[in-house]
């Protein structure tokens, strides 16, 4: 009942918060952007028609009018139409949403697991040679720009030898499996070195303390005070750390689905950079502030399950 | 000690060495004291003589590299506990020889229930039993160390506990799977002078019960005398004085143990109009890596001589009773005897 009620004073955080992300898009958009009609219409139009732009877009209101405007789109989800494509915004949205979750899901559990067992691994060999090895690697990898992890992977395992498709995306659950396949391994290769050094040093503060010595004193196996003992108190870093990535996840990906060509939202995301669409970039803005809250909301209940310490207050 | 009791435990010479980057110690140099059933042995000494080493090489806890077990032998009812596989010795630790630490506040895991850190210990050591007689065996070991209302207090975490608490659940857990030894290290230096008390009288009382021997470490003298049956005074890895715990109270034969004695605080002395100073023993522990030649106590003690200076060699421990019970010192100029304290 405690959980339920503070879960439900954490959304109404949402309010102001949500208010701030619009006074913020508002200023930007809204007062320090250029004319939006100098960017829709280029620069021959007439004046008339510049006048009758303005009308559409309600940019000929009153500032205060506009930012109501920008925070009744943020509540109702109501974002407008595309400015480039005329679709309606939130249409865009639900048909961007699946292939991007087809990518993160996935992206985020496999390197999530990956970087806490090979964590694990070299906490429990510390300072040998496998820990020696893996923080080469690791430093090796992370050095490396993920724009030359994607060319790399598409030219040698898309195109060379061709275990995967290049490029593309095809919805449904078999299907869009050869599409995502090397993006998250991509993924995985160039975000695994950071995360294993993250996760490695938490368990470490861990793995000295008296309780493990207790452990060991009543006959525990090495491997089972590892997992059970170390691994549940690392869990606060671990999990604040791990979850707030979902959220950058979304942004982050903005990169890989553009050069994967997969229709996500951060594909969408860079169409409308492109195009100067604000009511997209407005949209996605709001999309991304409101994931943000939600997975904090996530990470503070799941803070409880993992250490009775903590009580929501 | 007419009656003929057991031997449990037998560690003979045992040398404990760390390697660091300033060379290598002996933590432990030559150490030999028994553990009877149903008796106490209290290990007494400053910090850094080696007691906690000790009891950590009888566990097989010494964290390898940097330490190992040089040489010498700990025997548990006749068998080689030191190099014994890894697999065997979890067999044993926690079931046959337990151990309960100084530090309560922090020795239990945080995130599992205290119900939880009982019953795992019973999982381990007796699988034959089902969930249920594990949860039931949680409560009754709670019981048995006199927290109350145990039914609530195995779904509680350690941090709704106190200090005192925490300890007596510590117990539990050593005392789960009945050892036949109890290690105790330090374990009330932490606590209120009235939770040492309890504590103490606590592993008194289970050890009637259950008739295990116990090696309590410490450096409070005043706990050896009111628990231990015999005792071993530790200085720099070794054993200095060793006798059964009233002998050596009355007639403490090492300059060392006498002063640990007189460090003390009385009440007598603070009765009298004139409040006399606290005695000291004078001078520090010299380091392990610069050991004199001769006896290690000799920049410190008052009867210092010649011959301590390494014209003899090391004194090695004598025996130094005049009636029955052996009483060992390590010492070339003995003290006389009464000149001790007394209990």
């Amino acid at each position: 009942m405690n959980m339920y009620s503070y879960i439900l004073r954490r959304l109404l955080y949402v309010i102001p918060v949500l208010l701030g992300v619009c006074f913020i898009i508002f200023i930007i958009f809204n007062v320090v952007a250029p004319d939006p009609a100098y960017v829709l219409l280029g620069r021959h139009a007439t004046i008339e028609q510049i006048n009758q732009l303005h009308k559409e877009l309600g940019t000929d209101l009153p500032f205060w009018n506009q930012y109501l405007n920008t925070v009744k789109t943020a509540f109702t989800f109501d974002f407008g139409s595309s400015w480039s494509s005329k679709q309606q915004i939130s249409e865009m949205i639900k048909a961007g949403a699946g292939p991007s979750l087809t990518l993160t899901v996935p992206l985020f559990i496999i390197t999530f697991i990956v970087s806490i067992s090979i964590a694990l691994l070299v906490s429990f060999y510390r300072g040998g040679f496998i820990d020696k090895f893996v923080l080469l690697l690791s430093i090796a990898m992370m050095s490396i720009s993920s724009l030359a992890y994607i060319l790399f992977g598409q030219w040698f395992f898309a195109y060379k030898l061709g275990w995967f498709e290049i490029a593309g995306y095809e919805p449904g659950f078999p299907n869009f499996i050869p599409y995502t396949v090397l993006p998250v391994l991509l993924y995985l290769a160039f975000s695994w070195g950071p995360d294993t050094r993250f996760y490695r040093s938490m368990i470490l503060d861990e793995v000295y303390q008296d309780y493990v010595r207790t452990a060991r004193a009543k006959g525990v196996g090495e491997l089972s005070i590892m997992f059970k003992h170390v691994l549940k108190n690392a869990m606060v870093p671990i999990l604040t750390y791990g979850i707030i990535q979902i959220p950058m996840l979304f942004l982050g990906l903005l990169l890989a689905e553009s050069f994967f060509g997969i229709p996500g939202l951060g594909n969408i995301t860079i169409k409308a950079l492109n195009t100067s669409d604000f009511p997209v970039i407005k949209a996605m803005t709001i999309l991304s502030a409101l994931a943000f809250i939600v997975f904090g909301v996530i990470t503070d209940v799941l803070y409880t399950i993992v250490d009775p310490r903590m009580k929501l207050k | 000690m007419t009656e003929k009791v057991e031997k449990v435990l037998e560690v003979k010479d045992l040398v404990v060495e760390f390697k660091t980057d300033r060379g290598t110690i002996k933590a432990v140099n030559g150490v030999n004291f028994d553990v009877f059933k149903g008796r106490t042995v209290g290990i007494v000494g400053e910090s850094g003589s080696g007691k906690s080493v000790s009891a950590l090489a009888i566990m097989g806890l010494i964290p390898n590299p940097p330490g190992r077990v040089a040489s010498g032998q700990i025997l548990f009812n006749g068998k080689s506990l030191v190099n014994m596989p890894a697999g065997e010795m979890r067999k044993i630790r926690g079931n046959k020889i337990a151990m309960i630490f100084q530090e309560p506040m922090t020795s239990l895991n945080p995130v599992f229930t205290i119900g939880n850190q009982i019953e795992e210990v019973i999982e381990l050591h007796q699988p034959q039993l089902s969930k249920k007689e594990r949860e039931a065996k949680a409560v009754d070991m709670l019981r048995l160390v006199g927290i109350p209302s145990p039914e609530k207090r195995v779904k509680e975490y350690p941090h709704q506990l106190s200090g005192g608490m925490r300890q007596r659940v510590m117990i539990a857990i050593a005392l789960s799977c009945e050892p036949d030894i109890l290690i105790a290290d330090e374990p009330t230096t932490a606590l209120d002078v009235t939770i040492q008390a309890q504590i103490l009288e606590l592993m008194k009382k289970l050890q009637k019960e259950l008739g295990m021997g116990i090696i309590l470490i410490t450096h409070d003298l005043g706990v050896v005398a009111e628990t231990c049956d015999t005792v071993a005074v530790m200085y720099c890895g070794q054993i200095v004085e060793s006798a059964d715990v009233k002998t050596l109270f009355n007639h403490p034969r090492h300059p060392y143990t006498k002063g640990l004695m007189n460090s003390i605080p009385s009440f007598d002395s603070t009765a009298g109009h004139k409040k006399e100073r606290l005695q000291t023993i004078e001078g520090m522990v010299p380091s392990l890596f610069d050991l004199p030649a001769g006896c290690n106590f000799q920049d410190r003690c008052v009867n210092v001589t010649e011959h301590c200076r390494g014209s003899l060699g090391e004194p090695i421990l004598r025996d130094m009773a005049d009636e029955g019970a052996t009483h060992l010192a390590a010492c070339f100029n003995p003290l006389k005897k009464f000149e001790g304290k007394g209990l």
